[in-house]
C-alpha cells in the first residue's frame, strides 16, 4: 500500500483517479509483456456489443490467456507432424525432437517453482499426478495411515485422496481435514501446526493446496513442510493456484512432492499438461516404488525393450508415457514468456495490482462485499 | 489373395506389375480419403534435395505415428482461436458448438462405434499406460488365492512395467506376474496354448490383459475366445488395444470385455502423444461401488460444480475421467474421428487385407530368401513384421529411408511395415518392395 501511495503522490494524482491507473500502466516495467498475449475483445467474449476494445480479463486463475508464442510453437509442431511424421521424434526442424521434448520444458519450468530441472516433470493432468505421487509416497501403516488436506479443498483433491484411502482398504477417518475456526473461512497457520503437532504421528501424508482455490489464502509452505516432516510425515503440495502466481522454493523447503496444472497462471490452454516435482533426495532412489511405464525407464536403454525396469533419475523416472507434444507445445511457448521476467518481478507487480484492487473495493463497495482473502498471505486472487 | 488375383486377371496385368498397383489405386473405393491427410514429401522426411524431393513420401509407419488429418489441423486451430477470443468463456459458449465442458461427448459418440461399444462405455483421458493403471486400480483386486495378472511374454515394455508395478503396489510377490510364452522356436502365441494356460491357472488369475494386437509380431489375438475363457474362470479381462484401435474391427461390448485402453496416435492419427481412449463395459455403468481412483471430473456432471466434496460418479466411462478434458490434445482426435466417420472399420479392413496381402505377396516373391515374415497370415491387422538376416538389415533400412519410404525398425533385425487403408496406396506398397528388392541385390 505504501508503494501505491508513494506512486500516487509522485504522480500528483489521487489513488482512486483513472489517471492514476493510466500512469501506473505507462510506467509498468512489465507492461510490454501484455503484447505477448492474445486478448479477447469485448464483443468476442460477450457476443453482444460491437466493441473491439480488449476485454477486461481477470480470470487467469481459471484459464490463462493464449500466449502468441504458444500459438506459434503449436503450429510449428503441427507442421512438423505434417512434414516429418514419425521422423519428428528424432529429427526436428526447430531443434525440438519430440523424444526429448520434456527436457526443454522442465529446464524452463524448474526455476518457476524453485527447483532443479531433475526435480521437475511434465505429464497428464493435476489430479492424475496426485494419484501417481500418492501411489509412490502414501504407504500407510497400522499406526500412521492418515492424509491431511484442508476442509473445503478443491473437490478433485478431496475425491482423489478419499479414493486413495479407499484403495488401501482404510476407514474413512484416515481422511483428516484441517478445519477453520467457527465463523472463519481461512485457516490459521498456528492451528495447522498445532494439528500436525497433535496428530502428526498418525499422519502419513500432508497435502494441502499452496493457494486455496476458494479463499485465495496462501499457506506457509515452508513452515508447514518443516513441521510435518519433523513428525515423520511426507509432505506434498497441490500448487494448482500457486504455480506461476507466487514465488516458490520447493527444493529449499524440502518439499517431498508437488503437482500443479499449467492452464491457470501458466497459460498453457484448456486442460494443458500438468507439472510435478519430486525432491532431489529421491532422485537416485530407484527403490522408491511407483506406478510406472516405458517412458520412465532409463532413456539410455529404453528402446532395448528388455522388460527389465530401471528408472530414469529424478522426476523423469515418474513420467509414465511419451510426452503429449501438442499439449506440451503451448506450455513451452508460455514458458518462453516467463523466461522474459522472474517470479519475483511478477510477484512485485502482482502485489501492486491486487493491493490496488483491494483498496478500490474497500473504498467503493465495502458495504456490499467482504474480502475473505487474507491481506498478508495471498497471490493475485481476491 | 484370391481377390488380388481376380483383380489382376480382370485388368489383364500381372500381379507384380506396376500397372496393377496403379489400377488398384484407381479403382479403390476409399482412395478419396488419402486427400484428407497431410503427407510429407520425400524432401521433407529425408532432408535431401534432388529430383524426387517434391514427391510425396511412402509413409508406411502409421502403426507408430499416424499422419495429420487436415480436419485435425483445422479443429486445433479453431480451438486456439476460441481460447484467444473467448478465454474461459469457451467452456460454455463455444463459437463452433463444441463447448469445452462437454467436449468429451463429441468424441466418445464418434469413437465408440469403432470399438463396437456404446458411447456410455467409452472415455477419453491421459495416455495409454496411465489409463492401464487406472483400470487396474479399479479392477485388479488380488486375494490370497487369486492374485495373478496374465500378459504376454515380450509384451510392449510399458505394459510389462505397468503390470509389474501394480503387483508391487499391492505388495504381491513377483510371481504374480504371469507371462504367456510362445513355444520354443516360435514367436507368436497359439490361441490353444493361451486357452490351456487359462484353463490350468485361471483360478489364480485376477486379471488377463493381453494386447489385442502384438506390437512386435503383429499377431491379432482371438479376443472373443480368450475373453470368454478367462471370464469363465472368474478372471477380469482387459485388452491393450494400442495397435488394434483403428486397425481392426472390434466388438468390445459383445465380447463382454471388462475394460480396454488404447492410444490414438497410431492408427487413429491424433498426433504425437495424442489423448488416450478407454472402455469400461456397460455392466459396470451403474456400479457406484466399483472403487476407482478419482477426481472432480468423474463426479456427476449435474452436481459437479456444487463443490460438495461428496463423490457421486457419472454413469459409465465418464465416471472414470478424473480431470477436465485436455482440449488441445482432444481436438486433433476429434478431427481424425470425422475422417473415420466417412467409412467403417469393416470397409477399412477390407482394403487393409488387400494392401497387406499384396505386400506379403511381393515380399515373398522378391525378398523371400532374405526375410522371414513373422506375422501370422490368418490373424493380423495392417502390419507385417519382417526379420532380416542381420548383415542385410542396416542396408535395407538405410535405403528405404533415403528413398523416403518410412517404416519402423526394431533392432537388431526387424522391420515393421504397416500400409494403412486410410491413406496408403497399392503403389506405396509396390514402391516399398521395389526399394527392398534393390537393396538386397546390391
Amino acid at each position: 500500500m505504501d508503494r501505491l501511495k508513494t506512486a500516487a503522490q509522485a504522480l500528483g494524482v489521487a489513488l482512486d483517479d483513472a489517471h492514476f491507473a493510466q500512469a501506473m500502466d505507462a510506467q509498468d516495467p512489465l507492461g510490454h509483456l501484455r503484447d505477448e498475449f492474445e486478448i479477447p475483445t469485448v464483443s468476442q467474449v460477450t457476443g453482444e456489443h460491437a466493441l473491439d476494445a480488449p476485454c477486461t480479463y481477470l480470470c487467469g486463475n481459471s484459464l490463462g490467456l493464449l500466449p502468441k508464442r504458444a500459438r506459434r510453437v503449436l503450429n510449428e509442431e503441427m507442421d512438423e507432424w505434417a512434414t516429418k511424421g514419425v521422423v519428428g521424434h528424432h529429427h526436428h526442424s526447430e531443434g525440438r525432437p519430440w523424444i526429448s521434448y520434456r527436457k526443454q520444458i522442465v529446464e524452463k519450468m524448474a526455476p518457476l517453482v524453485g527447483a532443479a530441472p531433475i526435480e521437475v516433470g511434465v505429464m497428464n493432468t493435476l489430479t492424475v499426478n496426485i494419484h501417481l505421487m500418492l501411489a509412490a509416497f502414501y504407504k500407510p501403516t497400522a499406526t500412521r495411515s492418515k492424509i491431511l488436506i484442508e476442509s473445503k479443498a478443491f473437490p478433485s483433491d478431496h475425491y482423489a485422496v478419499e479414493s486413495q484411502i479407499q484403495w488401501h482398504g482404510l476407514p474413512a477417518d484416515a481422511l483428516l481435514l484441517a478445519e477453520p475456526r467457527a465463523g472463519e473461512a481461512t485457516l490459521h497457520t498456528s492451528d495447522i501446526l498445532r494439528l500436525i503437532e497433535q496428530q502428526g504421528d498418525q499422519i502419513a501424508v500432508v497435502m494441502l493446496s499452496g493457494v486455496q482455490y476458494y479463499t485465495g489464502q496462501v499457506f506457509d509452505m515452508e513452515m508447514i513442510t518443516a513441521a510435518a516432516q519433523a513428525k515423520g510425515c511426507i509432505v506434498g503440495w497441490d500448487l494448482a493456484h500457486a504455480a506461476g502466481n507466487v514465488p516458490l522454493k520447493l527444493h529449499d523447503w524440502n518439499v517431498d512432492f508437488a503437482c500443479w496444472c499449467t492452464y491457470k497462471y501458466m497459460n498453457s490452454g484448456p486442460g494443458g499438461i500438468s507439472g510435478f516435482f519430486v525432491h532431489e533426495r529421491y532422485a537416485l532412489d530407484s527403490d522408491l516404488p511407483r506406478l510406472t511405464g516405458w517412458w520412465a525407464h532409463d532413456e539410455a536403454t529404453r528402446f532395448e525393450m528388455s522388460n527389465c525396469f530401471a528408472p530414469n533419475r529424478g522426476a523423469a523416472g515418474f513420467e509414465i508415457s511419451n510426452t503429449p507434444i501438442l499439449t506440451a507445445a503451448t506450455l513451452l511457448g508460455s514458458l518462453d514468456v516467463f523466461a522474459l521476467t522472474t517470479m519475483d518481478d511478477l510477484h512485485e507487480k502482482s502485489v501492486l495490482l491486487t493491493t490496488y484492487l483491494e483498496y478500490l473495493l474497500a473504498k467503493h463497495v465495502s458495504e456490499h462485499v467482504r474480502i475473505i482473502t487474507p491481506s498478508d498471505c495471498r497471490g493475485a486472487q481476491l
